[in-house]
C-alpha cells in the first residue's frame, strides 16, 4: 500500500483546516479560503458532500458523523448538516472566526474570533448563542481536552479555562515563545499542550502549575533551514497529537511534517517536503491516518499567492514512526 | 451503458459491441490485428474525445474535470443557481473594492432611499434575519440556561435605556448634524458608507422614536451636537439584580452625560477585558473614537487596515543574533489577518461599524434604530 494518497478533488483555493471525524476514520472535513468546507470520504477517495459559504472558511469542526459547523471571515457560525446537505445559521460574532471545538461532554460548540470573545452555542436552543466571555486580546486558536479549554492569543497570551467556569480563566500565561503564536493542541493524556510560533520553535507545556511540573517544560526548534549561512525560518503552522501514542506531529510553511515523542524529546520522522505550505494537518480517531492540507499559506502576501501551486489534500498512512520507542501500551 | 455500447464502442469490422473504449481497442487489436497506431476513432465521440485512453464504464470513471463540466452546464439548464449541484465554478459574487465615484455614491444614496421609504411596510428578509439575530442575546443574558457560565450581560430590558440615539454615528464631525430633533437623522451616515443591509424596524418595547426633549428619560443624553464629545454610553454589562449605581437616578439636567465610570462599580463586576473599548475614559476613549472613526472611513476606502484592539499589547522583536530570514515578520498580524484584508477575500461586516463587541453592536444598532424612526417622523 501506497503510504500516502492525495485527495482527487481538493479545494480551489488556500486549505484553513483539515479535521477527521471523531466517529468515522475514514470521513474528513476540509475548510478552504474558497469559502467551501468539503465532506471527504479519505477511504474511497470521494468527496461526499460540500458547502458553500459567502465567506472564506477558517474553522470547522464535526459534531458526531452527522453534523459539523463552520465559520470565518463573515462572522457568522454554521451547522452543517451532512445528510441534507442543510446550513443552519445558529449566530454571530462580530469579526471572523479563528477556532472552533465541540464539548461532547456539555453538547456545545466554542467558537473563538478576532473579536476578542469565546461564545459558547447550544445548536438545539432556539437562541443557540449560550454565553460568550471577554478575553484581552484576538483568539487565534483553541483547544480542548476533557475540561480544559487552553486559548491562543494574539501578543503571545494564554488563557486556559476549566469550560465549567467561564467566569475566571484557571490560568493565564504568556507564551515561552517569543514570536507571534501559530499553532496549538493540546496533549491526547490532558496532561499538557504544544504551542509553536512563527519562528519555528515548538514549546510544550503541561497545565499542573506546581513547579515540578513545569519545570519539566522545554522549547525546541524546528521547520528551519540553513542557506549559505543565513537561518531560514519558517512558521509553524499546525500541531496535531496522535490520538492513541500521545506523539504529536508539527507541520510548518517549509513543506514539511515532522513526528516528535515529546516525552524522549526525539524527533520520530520527518516525511518528505511537499510543494506547498502546509497550513494544516490533523490524525484520524483511529491514529491510522494523517491528513495534510497543502497550499500556499500568505507567508509571502499577495506576491506569493501569484506563484503559488494548486492546493493538495495527501492523506497519509501512519505507521509505526508515531509509535514511542518501545511502545508498551500505555 | 446500453447506450455507450450502442453508439460508441462498436467494432467497425464485426458486429460485436464492447462495454468500453479500452475493451474496444483490444479487440480491434487482436481480432482484427490493427496496430495500435491506427486504431479507427470512436464513433459518435465528443470532440477531443474520440481516445481510447479514458476507461468509462456507464457512469464510473468519468474524469472529474467532466463530471464537474456536466453537472455546471445541467444547472445552467436548470437555471439553478451555479454551485448547488456541482463543483463552484464561481464561488461568490465578485465584491468590487474601487472607490467609487460621487455620481454612484449618490445614485446609492437615493436607492437607498426609495428603498427605505418602500420597505416600511414590509421589512426585507435581510432586517428580520439581523433583527433576530440580534434580538437573541438579552434573552439568553438575561436567564442563561447554563448557569455555570455567567457572563458580561448586556443592560437587562428593565433598565432605562439611555443609549444614545444615533451615538454612534454622531462620532464623525466632518459630517453636518442637523440640530436634534428635526428628521434626517439619516444624514448621519457618511456618504459611502453603504447603508447596513435594512435598517431594523424599533425594537419591541422601544419607543419608535424619541420622546421630546422634555420627556427624555432620565440620565438620557440628548442627541449630540456637531463637536460634542462623544456621550457616554450606557453601562453595557450590567448584571440583572444589580441595582442601577446612584449616578444612575434621575437626573434634573438629562444632557449632563454620567461623569466617568462612577456606575461601573470596577470592584464589583470585573470589567471584561474588552471593555476598554467601549468605556470612554477608563482606558480608551482613544480606542473608542479611533475604531469609530476608522470603521466609519474604512466603509468608504476600500482598503481596510489592521488595527491592534489594544495598544497596550504591542508587540516587537528583539533583533536576531544570527543572519536570519523570518518568513513572517509581522510582530502583531497573523498570516490570515492580512489574508482576510486582501480585496479577494474581504468580507465587509454585516453592520457598516462593526465594532468589537457584542454589547457595542447592540447599543450602535438601538442607535440606528432610533436614526431610523428619526426618517419617518
Amino acid at each position: 500500500m501506497a503510504d500516502q494518497i492525495e485527495l482527487s478533488t481538493p479545494p480551489f483555493d488556500g486549505i484553513s483546516q483539515v479535521r477527521f471525524s471523531p466517529t468515522s476514520p475514514t470521513n474528513l472535513l476540509v475548510a478552504s479560503w474558497d469559502t467551501t468546507v468539503r465532506l471527504y470520504d479519505v477511504e474511497t477517495n470521494e468527496q461526499k458532500t460540500k458547502f458553500d459559504h459567502r465567506a472564506a472558511i477558517l474553522a470547522c469542526a464535526f459534531a458526531d458523523g452527522e453534523r459539523a459547523f463552520s465559520g470565518g471571515l463573515d462572522t457568522s457560525v454554521r451547522e452543517l448538516e451532512f445528510n441534507t446537505e442543510k446550513i443552519n445559521n445558529l449566530g454571530q460574532h462580530s469579526d471572523t472566526i479563528s477556532s472552533m471545538n465541540w464539548s461532547k461532554d456539555f453538547s456545545s460548540l466554542i467558537t473563538g474570533s478576532w473579536d476578542r470573545t469565546v461564545r459558547f452555542w447550544d445548536p438545539r436552543a432556539a437562541n443557540a448563542q449560550q454565553s460568550s466571555a471577554s478575553l484581552p486580546e484576538r483568539i487565534y486558536h483553541m483547544d480542548l481536552v476533557n475540561h480544559t479549554l487552553v486559548i491562543a492569543m494574539a501578543s503571545r497570551l494564554f488563557h486556559i479555562y476549566d469550560i465549567r467556569n467561564m467566569n475566571t480563566p484557571t490560568q493565564s500565561r504568556e507564551s515561552s515563545l517569543k514570536f507571534l503564536t501559530r499553532a496549538l493542541a493540546c496533549m491526547t493524556d490532558g496532561q499538557g499542550y504544544a504551542t509553536a510560533s512563527v519562528e519555528g520553535r515548538i514549546a510544550v507545556e503541561y497545565f499542573d502549575p506546581s513547579p515540578e511540573a513545569q519545570e519539566k517544560k522545554y522549547a525546541f526548534k524546528c521547520h528551519r533551514q540553513t542557506i549559505d549561512d543565513v537561518d531560514h525560518v519558517w512558521p509553524v503552522n499546525s500541531l496535531a497529537f496522535h490520538p492513541v501514542y500521545n506523539t504529536f506531529a508539527s507541520a510548518g510553511s517549509d513543506g514539511t511534517v515532522s513526528i516528535w515523542d515529546h516525552k524522549l524529546k526525539k524527533r520520530l520522522r520527518q516525511y518528505p517536503k511537499y510543494h506547498s505550505a502546509v497550513p494544516s494537518i490533523a490524525f484520524n480517531c483511529d491514529g491510522t491516518k494523517l491528513a495534510v492540507g497543502v497550499s500556499y499559506a500568505w507567508d509571502e502576501g499577495e506576491e506569493g499567492a501569484k506563484a503559488a501551486e494548486r492546493p493538495s489534500v495527501y492523506i497519509r498512512n501512519a505507521g509505526d514512526e508515531v509509535k514511542p520507542k518501545g511502545w508498551t501500551g500505555n | 451503458m446500453q447506450h455507450q455500447k450502442a453508439k460508441h464502442f462498436k467494432c467497425n469490422l464485426c458486429p460485436r459491441r464492447l462495454n468500453t473504449a479500452g475493451g474496444l481497442a483490444v479487440h480491434i487489436q487482436q481480432v482484427h490485428k490493427l496496430e495500435p497506431e491506427n486504431l479507427p476513432r470512436i464513433e459518435n465521440a465528443l470532440p477531443g474525445r474520440d481516445g481510447y485512453e479514458v476507461e468509462i464504464f456507464g457512469m464510473e470513471g468519468i474524469p472529474a474535470p467532466d463530471v464537474a463540466d456536466y453537472k455546471r452546464r445541467k444547472e445552467i439548464e436548470l437555471g439553478l443557481n451555479p454551485g448547488t449541484i456541482s463543483a463552484p465554478p464561481n464561488k461568490r459574487p465578485k465584491v468590487e473594492n474601487r472607490p467609487l465615484s460621487e455620481e454612484e455614491l449618490r445614485a446609492q444614496l437615493d436607492a437607498h432611499k426609495a428603498l427605505m421609504g418602500a420597505s416600511e411596510g414590509a421589512p426585507p428578509a435581510a432586517e428580520q434575519s439581523s433583527a433576530a439575530v440580534y434580538g437573541a442575546p438579552p434573552q439568553a443574558y438575561t436567564s442563561p440556561p447554563v448557569p455555570a457560565v455567567s457572563t458580561p450581560v448586556m443592560s437587562p430590558p428593565g433598565v432605562p435605556s439611555v443609549v444614545p440615539p444615533g451615538a454612534p454615528l454622531a462620532f464623525a464631525p466632518p459630517y453636518p448634524v442637523p440640530p436634534f430633533p428635526s428628521p434626517g437623522m439619516m444624514s448621519l451616515i457618511p456618504p459611502g458608507a453603504s447603508p447596513p443591509p435594512g435598517f431594523p424596524v424599533h425594537p419591541p418595547g422601544v419607543p419608535p422614536f424619541p420622546p421630546p426633549p422634555g420627556m427624555l428619560p432620565p440620565g438620557a443624553p440628548m442627541p449630540p451636537f456637531p463637536g460634542m464629545r462623544p456621550p457616554f454610553p450606557p453601562p453595557p454589562f450590567m448584571p440583572p439584580g444589580v441595582p442601577p449605581p446612584s449616578s444612575f437616578t434621575p437626573q434634573p439636567s438629562a444632557v449632563t452625560p454620567p461623569a466617568h465610570p462612577t456606575f461601573v462599580p470596577a470592584s464589583a463586576i470585573p470589567p471584561p477585558p474588552l471593555s476598554p473599548s467601549i468605556i470612554p475614559g477608563a482606558v480608551g476613549s482613544v480606542p473608542l473614537s479611533s475604531t469609530l472613526m476608522a470603521t466609519l472611513t474604512t466603509s468608504s476606502t476600500p482598503a481596510p487596515q489592521l488595527k491592534l484592539p489594544d495598544p497596550n499589547f504591542e508587540q516587537t522583536y528583539a533583533p536576531f543574533k544570527k543572519p536570519t530570514v523570518l518568513k513572517w515578520s509581522d510582530p502583531n498580524f497573523s498570516p490570515e489577518e492580512h489574508r482576510a484584508i486582501h480585496s479577494k477575500y474581504h468580507t465587509p461586516k454585516e453592520t457598516t461599524n462593526q465594532q468589537t463587541t457584542g454589547q457595542a453592536q447592540e447599543a450602535e444598532l438601538r442607535g440606528k434604530k432610533r436614526a431610523r424612526a428619526e426618517d419617518f417622523l
